[in-house]
C-alpha cells in the first residue's frame, strides 16, 4: 500500500490552513467561471499564471485544480436553470436538466448534478491515485483508427436525440457537422468554408453555437409567444431536494457515468464530451421512464452525463501526472505552469515531485467535499432565480450570453455569429427541429474526420486498419450492436411471441 | 429513415415549411459550391480535405429534398405551432436589442450596450417600465464588468461609463 | 474542441502591451509598455509576452506593462489590428515570430510581418526529430534512408499542417531529394496528442520543439535522432542535423516588432529597452528555465534575418502547396 501511504502524506500537505485557503479560493472561482458561458478553466488558469511567480508550487496547483473541478460543477448550474451551457461538457446536461427545471424540478436536477459530480469526482480521484499507471498504459494503446471507431460509436448515440423525425434530426446533425468543418483543415492547412474571413480560420466556437441555439433561440421563441401566456416556467413543484425515488434513479447513472468518464478522459484524444454522449444514450436506453426523456425531463439524463464529465476531469489528470502528457487545453496550461517553476512534468514527476503530486491529489478530494458543501445550500438560492419575472429573466440571459461571448475575444464578429445562430435556433424551434444534434455533430464530426484521416495516412491508405486492430474492431462491434441490437431484439421477440 | 406521420389531415403545400425547406436547400447548395472551392492540396494525405465536406453537402442536399417533399405534402409543423401566430412586435424588440448591442458595444462600451439590450428584451416580454429595466441592466452589466476587470484582469470592452468609474474609484498610476 | 484550436494557435503567438500614454517618450525611459500578443493566453507568444513583463518589472526598467491578447489564426487575426489601430504608438511592441510568417503565407493574407518595424529578436526553440525507444531507426541516416525508399511508409507526427514541424519535415525531404509534398505527415492538434501517438507507437517518428519531448527522452521512452540547432546542446545526446548529414538549421524564433509610424526617438528608446532587458541576468535565467535559446538581434540585423526567413519559408510552403 505504498500509494495509500503517499496519499496520507498528501493529505498532511493539503490540510495546512494556507493550502485549504487556496483550495477554497480555487473551487469558488472555478464554480463562478464554470457558470459563465465561454469562460472556461483553461483560460482562467492561463490568466492566473503570473501567480506562479509569487506563490509556491503546491499552493498554485491546488488553486488550479480547484478551478478545474469547480468549473465542472458550475457548468451544470446555468445549463439546468437557463439552458445556457457554461462549457461544452455540460451541453448534454442542459437537454434533460432544463426540461426538469421548467417543470418545477430544478432543485432535484441541481442536486443530482452536484451529488453526481461529487460521487464521480471522488471515484475518479481514487482512480487517479491508485489506477493511474494501469489506465495510462491502456489509454496509450488507442491510435487514430481506434478513436475513429469510438467516434462512430458516439455517432450511434445521436439516435437518442434525433427527436420525432429522423429526417429533421439528421438535417440538424449534418448542419452541425458543417459548422464544425469551418476553419483551417488540420491535416492539409487548407481553409474550408471561411468565405474569406480571417476570423473564421480558427473555426467557430462550439460554446457560441450552443449558447446561440439554446439561450438566444429560446429567447426569440419565448418572446414570439409571450402574449399567449403558455410555456411558463414553474419555479418549484414539490420538494427542493431529491425524493427517495429520485435518489434510487440517480445512483446507477452516477456510477455508469463515472465508468464512461474516467477512462475516456484519460485517453489522449478522449475528452469530456464523448463520455457525456455515451452516458446519455445508455441512460435513455436503460431508464424505466423513457417517456420522461425530452418531455418533462428525466433525472437519469442529468445524473449520468454530469457524473461522466466530472470523472473525465479526473481522467485527464492521469496522463498529465504520470507521463507529462497534456491532453486537454486545461492540462496544457497547467503543464506550462509546472515549467514556470522549473519543474518538467514527465514520467519522472511522480518520483521527483512526490509531495507536489500527492498534495495535489489529496486537495482534489478536499476540493470535492468543499464543492459539495458549497453547492448544495446554494440550490435553494439558484432556484429562486427562476422566480424572476420573464422580461428581466430573459433580458438577463441575453446580457449574460453576450458577456461570455464578447468578454473573451472582444470581437463583434463572434457576437454577430451568436445572434445569427440564435435566429437559426428560433426557426428550428418553430419548425420542430431538434437542436442537440447540431452540437453533437459539431463536436464529433471534425474529430471523426481528423482521426479517420490520420489513421488512413498512417496505414498508407489501407482501409482494413479499422477491422484488423483489436480495439477498433471491438468498438465497431459495440456500435453495430447499439445500432441494430434493439431492432434485432424486437424482431426476435415478435417471432417467438 | 422513419416515415413522417401525416400532420393532422393537413394537405397541400405548407408555406412556412416550404420556405424552411428552400432555405436548407440553399444552404446545401452553398456548402456544395464552397466544397468545390477548397483547393486540392498536393500534400500526401490518403483522404483529402474535401471528402468529408462532400459527404456533408450531399447529405444536406438529400435531406433538403426530403424536407421539400414533406413540405409539399402538407408540412410537419405541430398543430399548436401552426395555429399560434408569432408576436412580430416582440420579435422586433428582441432583434432591435441585439442589433443595438452589436453597434454600440465597440464605440460606447460594454455597459451602455448591455443596458440597451436589456431594456429592449424586457420590453419584448411586455415590461413597460423602461427606466427601471435600464437601471437593472446597468447594475447587472457593471457587476459583470468589474468582476472581469478586477478579478481576472480581462477588459470586456471599456467605454465611457467604464473609464469614468475607473478614474473615480480605481484611480491609480498607469490605468 | 474549442480548446483544441486555441491550443494550436496558442503555440504560435504573443503580443505586447497596451497603455495609456501614447506619444510621449523622447528617447527617455519608457513608463508604460504596451505589449500586443496576437495569440491566446498560454501559448508560446503569450509566455514570451508575460516573461518580458516579468523581467521588465523586476528589473525596474519600466513602471508598468500591459498585455493585450488578440488570438486567431497564428496571428493573422491580430496583425491587421496592430498595423491599423496601434499605428504610431511609440510605447508598444508586438510579440511574434516564425509561426506568424508561415501563417500569413499559408492563409493567403495580403499582409506581411515586414509591414511592422522589427525591433529585436529574442528567443528561439530548436526542433527535434524523435522516435519511440523501440524504433528500428537508430540514427538520422536510418530515418533518411527509409524516407528516401518510400515516404508513405514513414508516417511522421507533428503539429498542424503548415506549422513549424511540418516545415522542418518538408525541408528535410527536400534536402534528401524527396518531394516535400510526398512526405507522410500526420497532423495532431498540439504537442500532447502527437506525443501520445509516439509513445503508443502509432507513428514512425515525431517532430516538434525539443521541450515537448525532453522529459520523455530523459525517461528513456523516446530517442532523439537529431536536433535542428546550430550547434550541439548541453545535456542532449544527439547530433545536429548538419552533423548528421542534412544541411539544415531551423529555429522557431520569436521577437518583438514596433507598429508602423513610430518616431525614430521612440524606436531608439524601445531598442535600448530591449538591449537592457536581454543583457539582464533575470532574462537569461527565465530563458534557461523555459529551454529557450537566446537569439538576440537588433535593428537591421534582425530585419535582414526576418526577411530571409520569409523567403525561405515561402519557398517550402510553395513546395507543400500551402502558399
Amino acid at each position: 500500500m505504498e500509494g495509500f501511504h503517499s496519499l496520507l502524506n498528501g493529505f498532511a500537505i493539503a490540510l495546512t490552513p494556507i493550502n485549504l485557503m487556496w483550495c477554497l479560493v480555487g473551487t469558488t472561482l472555478g464554480t463562478a467561471i464554470g457558470v459563465l458561458p465561454g469562460l472556461g478553466p483553461a483560460l482562467t488558469i492561463a490568466l492566473l499564471l503570473p501567480i506562479t511567480f509569487k506563490v509556491e508550487p503546491t499552493a498554485a496547483f491546488i488553486l488550479f485544480a480547484g478551478i478545474y473541478y469547480g468549473a465542472m460543477y458550475g457548468g451544470s448550474t446555468t445549463s439546468i436553470l437557463l439552458n445556457t451551457p457554461g462549457e461544452s461538457a455540460s451541453i448534454v446536461t442542459s437537454m434533460e436538466g432544463n426540461k426538469m427545471a421548467r417543470n418545477g424540478r430544478a432543485g432535484a436536477a441541481l442536486a443530482t448534478a452536484a451529488i453526481g459530480s461529487f460521487v464521480a469526482g471522488t471515484l475518479g480521484t481514487l482512480g487517479l491515485a491508485f489506477l493511474a499507471p494501469i489506465v495510462v498504459d491502456w489509454a496509450l494503446k488507442f491510435g487514430p483508427a481506434d478513436y475513429f471507431s469510438l467516434m462512430l460509436l458516439a455517432f450511434v448515440t445521436v439516435s437518442a436525440v434525433l427527436g420525432s423525425s429522423a429526417i429533421r434530426g439528421l438535417a440538424a446533425l449534418f448542419f452541425g457537422i458543417w459548422l464544425g468543418l469551418i476553419g483551417i483543415d488540420l491535416q492539409t492547412g487548407q481553409a474550408r468554408f471561411t468565405f474569406g474571413l480571417q476570423e473564421l480560420l480558427d473555426g467557430i466556437n462550439v460554446i457560441v453555437v450552443a449558447v446561440g441555439l439554446f439561450a438566444v433561440g429560446e429567447t426569440f421563441y419565448m418572446a414570439s409567444r409571450a402574449h399567449t401566456g403558455e410555456d411558463e416556467i414553474t419555479p418549484l413543484k414539490g420538494s427542493l431536494m431529491m425524493t427517495k425515488t429520485e435518489w434510487k434513479r440517480s445512483i446507477g447513472p452516477w456510477l455508469r457515468g463515472t465508468l464512461f468518464g474516467f477512462p475516456i478522459g484519460a485517453m489522449p484524444a478522449g475528452g469530456a464530451e464523448i463520455p457525456t454522449f455515451l452516458s446519455y444514450y445508455t441512460e435513455r436506453k436503460l431508464s424505466k421512464y423513457p417517456e420522461e426523456f425530452g418531455t418533462v425531463g428525466a433525472i437519469e439524463g442529468v445524473a449520468g452525463p454530469e457524473a461522466a464529465n466530472n470523472a473525465s476531469a479526473a481522467g485527464v489528470l492521469v496522463p498529465m501526472l504520470t507521463l507529462g502528457l497534456p491532453t486537454s487545453a486545461t492540462s496544457a496550461i497547467m503543464l506550462s505552469a509546472f515549467q514556470s517553476y522549473g519543474i518538467n512534468p514527465g514520467p519522472l514527476l511522480l518520483t521527483s515531485q512526490a509531495n507536489l503530486v500527492w498534495g495535489l491529489i489529496a486537495s482534489l478530494f478536499i476540493g470535492n467535499v468543499m464543492l459539495l458543501v458549497l453547492n448544495l445550500p446554494l440550490i435553494g438560492l439558484w432556484v429562486k432565480m427562476l422566480k424572476i419575472p420573464a422580461p428581466q429573466l430573459y433580458a438577463g440571459i441575453l446580457v449574460f450570453a453576450t458577456i461570455g461571448t464578447y468578454g473573451i475575444t472582444q470581437s463583434p464578429i463572434d457576437l454577430v455569429m451568436l445572434y445569427l445562430i440564435g435566429g437559426v435556433g428560433y426557426f428550428m424551434r418553430r419548425y420542430d427541429f431538434p437542436t442537440a444534434p447540431v452540437i453533437i455533430g459539431m463536436i464529433l464530426g471534425p474529430l471523426a474526420e481528423q482521426n479517420f484521416r490520420q489513421a488512413m495516412t498512417i496505414s498508407a491508405g489501407d482501409w482494413t486498419v479499422f477491422f484488423t486492430r483489436p480495439l477498433s474492431l471491438t468498438i465497431l462491434i459495440l456500435a453495430a450492436l447499439a445500432l441494430m441490437g434493439p431492432k434485432l431484439y424486437s424482431l426476435a421477440t415478435r417471432k417467438t411471441a | 429513415m422513419s416515415t413522417e406521420s401525416p400532420s393532422s389531415g393537413h394537405t397541400g403545400v405548407a408555406r412556412g415549411e416550404l420556405f424552411f425547406a428552400l432555405g436548407s436547400l440553399a444552404l446545401a447548395i452553398v456548402v456544395l459550391w464552397q466544397t468545390m472551392e477548397i483547393p486540392v492540396s498536393p500534400l500526401y494525405a490518403k483522404v483529402g480535405p474535401t471528402v468529408v465536406p462532400m459527404i456533408t453537402s450531399v447529405g444536406l442536399l438529400l435531406l433538403s429534398g426530403a424536407l421539400l417533399y414533406s413540405a409539399c405534402r402538407g408540412g410537419w409543423q405541430p398543430e399548436d405551432e401552426r395555429t399560434t401566430k408569432p408576436d412580430g412586435v416582440a420579435l422586433l424588440w428582441v432583434l432591435a436589442g441585439l442589433v443595438l448591442n452589436i453597434l454600440t458595444i465597440g464605440p460606447l462600451g460594454f455597459t451602455i450596450a448591455s443596458i440597451l439590450l436589456f431594456t429592449c428584451v424586457a420590453r419584448a416580454f411586455g415590461s413597460r417600465n423602461m427606466m427601471r429595466d435600464a437601471a437593472i441592466g446597468a447594475v447587472f452589466a457593471l457587476v459583470a464588468y468589474l468582476g472581469f476587470a478586477k478579478a481576472l484582469n480581462i477588459n470586456i470592452g471599456a467605454g465611457l461609463v467604464e473609464n469614468t468609474i475607473e478614474s473615480v474609484f480605481f484611480a491609480k498610476t498607469g490605468r | 474542441m474549442i480548446d483544441r484550436r486555441s491550443l494550436m494557435l496558442g503555440a504560435a503567438a504573443f503580443g505586447a502591451a497596451p497603455m495609456l500614454m501614447s506619444g510621449t517618450a523622447e528617447a527617455q525611459a519608457i513608463d508604460m509598455l504596451k505589449i500586443f500578443c496576437p495569440a491566446a493566453p498560454g501559448g508560446g507568444w503569450d509566455q514570451t509576452s508575460r516573461t518580458i513583463e516579468q523581467v521588465l518589472r523586476t528589473t525596474n526598467l519600466v513602471k508598468g506593462v500591459q498585455v493585450t491578447n488578440v488570438p486567431g489564426a497564428g496571428g493573422a487575426v491580430g496583425l491587421p489590428q496592430f498595423l491599423n489601430n496601434w499605428k504610431g504608438q511609440g510605447n508598444s511592441l508586438m510579440v511574434a515570430g516564425m509561426v506568424m510568417v508561415g501563417s500569413l503565407l499559408a492563409n493567403k493574407s495580403p499582409l506581411r510581418i515586414s509591414q511592422t518595424i522589427p525591433v529585436a529578436g529574442l528567443t528561439g526553440e530548436f526542433e527535434a526529430i524523435v522516435v519511440p525507444a523501440e524504433s528500428k531507426f537508430k540514427t538520422l541516416k536510418d530515418f533518411a534512408d527509409a524516407l528516401k525508399a518510400d515516404p508513405s511508409k514513414v508516417p511522421v507526427a507533428g503539429g498542424s499542417a503548415g506549422g513549424t514541424d511540418h516545415i522542418l519535415l518538408g525541408m528535410i525531404a527536400k534536402e534528401l531529394g524527396v518531394s516535400p509534398a510526398k512526405a507522410s505527415y500526420v497532423a495532431f492538434a498540439g504537442g500532447g496528442p502527437a506525443l501520445a501517438a509516439l509513445l503508443g507507437n502509432q507513428v514512425a517518428a515525431g517532430i516538434s520543439g525539443y521541450g515537448e519531448f525532453s522529459e520523455q527522452v530523459k525517461a528513456g521512452k523516446l530517442r532523439v535522432l537529431a536536433i535542428s540547432a546550430d550547434k550541439r546542446q548541453d545535456g542532449i545526446d544527439a547530433p545536429t542535423m548538419k552533423e548528421a548529414g542534412i544541411n539544415l538549421e531551423l529555429f522557431n524564433w520569436r521577437g518583438v516588432f514596433a507598429p508602423p509610424g513610430v518616431s525614430a526617438a521612440d524606436l531608439a528608446a524601445m531598442t535600448d529597452l530591449m538591449k537592457k532587458m536581454t543583457a539582464s541576468k533575470e532574462w537569461s535565467d527565465a530563458c534557461k528555465q523555459r529551454d529557450w535559446t537566446q537569439t538576440t538581434m537588433f535593428g537591421d540585423d534582425y530585419k535582414k534575418f526576418v526577411d530571409n526567413e520569409n523567403t525561405r519559408i515561402e519557398a517550402i510552403l510553395k513546395d507543400l502547396g500551402l502558399a
